[in-house]
């Protein structure tokens, strides 16, 4: 018991250094976002009057003299109740909302890409290291070569291939507007029209680490008693690279995606970015170039958790499945 | 304005090429047949999606002034020309300026079928000067309704300057509804309710979508649907506009002469209307340090910078003449005051003036071609944003002129929040910027906002817009009493925009560039009635409230 409390502490000091990061880090960026809010407003053409100054720092409370030491507090406090503050680029709107509206585009998009980018490096992983020796090896150097290229640079070159000269995915963002967002077939559709490239892209950049990784391990495998006890006692080969080899395998690479879910909260800003979708890491951008700290701090709230609690269960899982590694040294 | 909202990200401007060859579709073209025809598409420069935001008062709302919610009168600030009535028909000042009286249009109604009376623009002004959040106008006045037609407006000193911002950008709500809403700065207003040409049908995240009200005491608009489209943040305004998404856009696109054979259907309208700077900080007595605050150096750097090229270079010849004592030229050009030495800032450089300047301050010109003073080498920062391209070219273009003056420009370039920052705290030497207007056609705003005393501070305390620093008795007191005259009294105003006018030549806390103009691209082959240079009847640009609700009010679709 004493060692599920010890992580289970060990975590909670890690969320208050988390928390605490946040806060400071984020306060030592250069701007506020009052004058941010000014700048916007004289490049559309705003007079600049000093009374529209005032009225901006009063309502987002950037005027107080208040010490860092007791914002610190105050924030901790609201956030022990669930409030993540108002969110200062699109004020008035709370960030919890900006973040409920972006978040379920980055779970499913990365979420589903993660997914698919794992099961078929695996399998292919199998194959590859079962077979070695064949023409299949050339997966290896050929899926890490894609893995290698710059991601932006690979997504903009599919994106001019498929969705430019080609025509068969839209370009950009995440639906089409004509559409009303909701539980309907042409909506999940169109949904799913324009997530398939963005996906695609994240596999394709991301098989070859997972491939590469379970072949080695199948190569390993490949070569331990049990696996020429079975081959020896004349099963067939399909069943003793699954069963046999595979089974044992795999489990390095399944911590391993255990500990990327945790990651696909934060979804791949540049992703998002290439494609116009409407998911997380627009969101954390929008934050960042307009000073918005209560959005910043939310997005990164909740990928620190995400990235926690991915880990605690993980931690949980292994201690339960391996005596070993709950045993003090 | 053009010259900034032109600047994107530098991230973006990578990622456009591709968009730029690969000509988007879709998004909201799936519409076919008359109502498509009738429906205006504009993009106001949201990149990303929407956040629901229709209150007027709120620095993040989407739309909705002029279009929902309208103003009493309407000042067109490209041209000093009588306010034109809106929800009032007519106004009158006492003769010290304190007492406003307004006669408002009968037979208005909100578009929820609530009549619209004096009481609705009591309680709004009266919720303005309350709820110090929401009061960007710095309205102090008290309103009371005289009658269902008349409101009577007392202020506590001469307000004359004031009227622009009460009458025509204080946006009337209705009471019945808004005094229900207790924090009128936080609510989002879902579903707004005004008296203004349009309601609205319907919201997404990524567009919503404006309908005609058939109520409008100004009779239905003949545009019957507007649509404003938020574009996906890599795409920018010139590749909507080639795959004719969007019938309306304000900001430049590669080529800007070229615009009507670019992108047929279309046409481009240049208005010139931020005066561009080099910004000093000019003022020692208020902990400026550097060259810059000897008056000497910044005239000697206006003097050796060549205007006819810079405006090719950085700004594809759209910028125009600017007045070293900044009136806005054209729109404010019968204000130029003639006692300046030079009422246009001279094209061509004139280097053996500028030398001569630096000259009489001290400097000598040392082995490496640069002035130096007490073995100092004059050297200047400018910082700029990081992405702004036209500025930035004006930059390297001016460190080039101005390098056989003998004078060395760095130029700095940061973040745009760094930029911003330091702007308002005074941390820096120059800086590249643009002056904005105020709420009508008049350079008292001007003036007062970069020029006066109250609208700076110390450096390291937060000035806006008195960026500069500059502060000069003179020009305070001419300020002062300028407050206190009817702005259509132009000969007594006059003398007292002389002194400012020729102060600021003289000291030149602001180094003039050119006039930098904004420009928009309009759907001519669709819409027609689109403001012209012959018939500015609004600033064409879609972002400027209320002008963009004139603009659509007048515009007829093609054909019909």
């Amino acid at each position: 018991m004493s060692y599920y409390l010890r992580k289970l502490a060990f975590y909670l000091v890690a969320l208050w250094a988390a928390l605490t990061l946040d806060f400071f880090i984020l306060r030592l960026l250069p701007g506020n976002p009052v004058d941010v809010l000014l700048a916007k407003l004289a490049q559309r053409g705003g007079a600049p009057d000093p009374s529209v100054r005032r009225a901006y720092e009063l309502l987002l409370g950037t005027h107080s003299d208040e010490p860092l030491w007791s914002q610190y507090v105050s924030y901790l406090d609201r956030l022990r109740h669930g409030d993540l503050g108002v969110s200062v680029s699109v004020f008035p709107a709370k960030v919890s909302d900006v973040i409920a509206q972006a978040l379920p585009w980055t779970l499913v998009l990365v979420g589903i890409a993660t997914l698919l980018s794992f099961v078929l490096g695996v399998g292919l992983g199998v194959i590859v290291g079962w077979k070695r020796g064949t023409w299949l090896d050339a997966l290896v150097p050929g899926t890490t070569v894609l893995a290698a290229v710059p991601y932006f640079w690979l997504a903009l070159l599919l994106a001019a291939l498929l969705a430019g000269a080609l025509g068969w995915f839209p370009l950009l963002g995440g639906y089409d507007v004509a559409l009303d967002p909701g539980w309907n077939a042409d909506f999940i559709g169109s949904a799913v029209y324009h997530g398939t490239l963005p996906a695609l892209t994240i596999v394709v950049s991301s098989v070859g680490g997972w491939l590469l990784g379970m072949r080695n391990m199948m190569v390993s495998t490949g070569s331990e008693d049990y696996v020429l006890t079975a081959q020896a006692k004349g099963l067939r080969d399909g069943r003793v690279m699954l069963r046999y080899a595979a089974r044992n395998a795999v489990l390095p690479s399944v911590a391993g995606f255990a500990i990327s879910l945790g990651f696909v909260v934060s979804g791949s800003i540049v992703t998002e970015q290439v494609f116009a979708y409407p998911g997380i890491g627009s969101k954390l951008l929008q934050a960042v170039q307009n000073n918005d700290y209560a959005l910043m701090q939310g997005i990164f709230l909740i990928i620190t958790v995400a990235v926690l609690g991915a880990n605690l269960v993980i931690d949980l899982l292994y201690g339960l499945i391996d005596a070993r590694t709950r045993a003090r040294a | 304005m053009s010259v900034q909202s032109s600047r994107r990200r530098v991230c973006g401007a990578v990622l456009t090429a591709v968009a730029a060859t690969t000509l988007v579709t879709g998004c909201g073209s799936s519409e076919s047949g008359s109502a498509a025809d009738r429906t205006l598409v504009s993009y106001t420069g949201q990149s990303g999606d929407y956040q629901i935001n229709f209150n007027p008062f709120s620095s993040s709302t989407m739309e909705g002034p002029g279009t929902i919610f309208e103003p009493l009168f309407f000042y067109n600030i490209t041209q000093d020309a009588k306010p034109v009535p809106l929800l009032g028909t007519d106004f009158a000042w006492n003769a010290d300026g304190t007492r406003l009286l307004v006669t408002l249009r009968p037979n208005v109604k909100f578009s929820d079928g609530t009549p619209f009376t004096a009481q609705d623009v009591a309680f709004t002004l009266d919720m303005v000067a309350k709820n110090k959040t929401i009061n960007t106008t710095g309205y102090d006045g008290e309103a009371v309704a005289t009658d269902d037609t008349h409101v009577r407006i007392t202020f506590p000193k001469p307000a004359f300057m004031q009227g622009p911002q009460v009458l025509g950008k204080t946006f009337i709500v209705p009471r019945h509804l808004w005094s229900k809403i207790p924090d009128p700065a936080n609510d989002v207003i879902a579903q707004p309710v005004g008296t203004g040409p349009f309601v609205l049908e319907e919201f997404k995240p990524q567009a919503f979508t404006f309908k005609a009200n058939p109520g409008y005491w100004g009779g239905e608009p003949a545009v019957k649907r507007i649509r404003y489209l938020a574009l996906a943040g890599n795409q920018s305004g010139a590749d909507a506009l080639a795959g004719k998404q969007i019938d309306w856009q304000t900001g430049p696109v590669p080529d800007i002469k070229d615009v009507a054979k670019n992108y047929p259907g279309y046409q481009a309208i240049t208005i010139p209307m931020n005066q561009m700077n080099l910004t000093a900080c000019s003022n020692a007595a208020l902990g400026c340090a550097g060259p810059q605050t000897d008056p000497a150096v910044r005239k000697a750097i206006h003097y050796a910078i060549n205007r006819t090229q810079l405006n090719s270079l950085a700004f594809e010849d759209t910028a125009s003449d600017i007045s070293p004592g900044f009136t806005l030229l054209g729109r404010d050009a019968k204000y130029v005051s003639p006692k300046l030495q030079e009422k246009l800032a001279p094209k061509a450089p004139d280097l053996a003036r500028s030398a001569g300047l630096l000259l009489g301050a001290g400097y000598a010109k040392g082995p490496d071609g640069l002035f130096a003073k007490d073995g100092k080498p004059l050297e200047l920062t400018v910082q700029v944003p990081s992405g702004w391209t036209d500025y930035i070219t004006a930059i390297t273009t001016m460190t080039q002129q101005l390098q056989p003056a003998g004078i060395k420009l760095l130029a700095q370039q940061v973040s745009y929040n760094e930029w911003a920052d330091a702007r308002v705290r005074g941390r820096f030497q120059l800086l590249i910027d643009a002056m904005n207007q105020g709420p009508s056609a008049d350079p008292f705003y001007d003036y007062n906002y970069y020029f006066s005393t109250e609208t700076t501070a110390k450096v390291g305390e937060s000035a806006y817009p008195n960026y500069s620093r500059y502060s000069n008795p003179e020009v305070d007191a001419a300020l002062n009493a300028v407050k206190g005259i009817d702005s259509t009294e132009a000969a007594k105003r006059q003398p007292y925009f002389d002194v400012v006018q020729t102060r600021v030549e003289q000291d030149m806390p602001y180094i003039p560039i050119l006039t930098g103009g904004t420009t928009s691209e309009y759907h001519s082959d669709k819409f027609t009635g689109w403001p012209a240079k012959d018939n500015l009847y609004a600033f064409p640009a879609v972002w400027s409230r209320p002008d963009q609700a004139q603009i659509y009010k007048t515009l007829k679709p093609v054909g019909r």
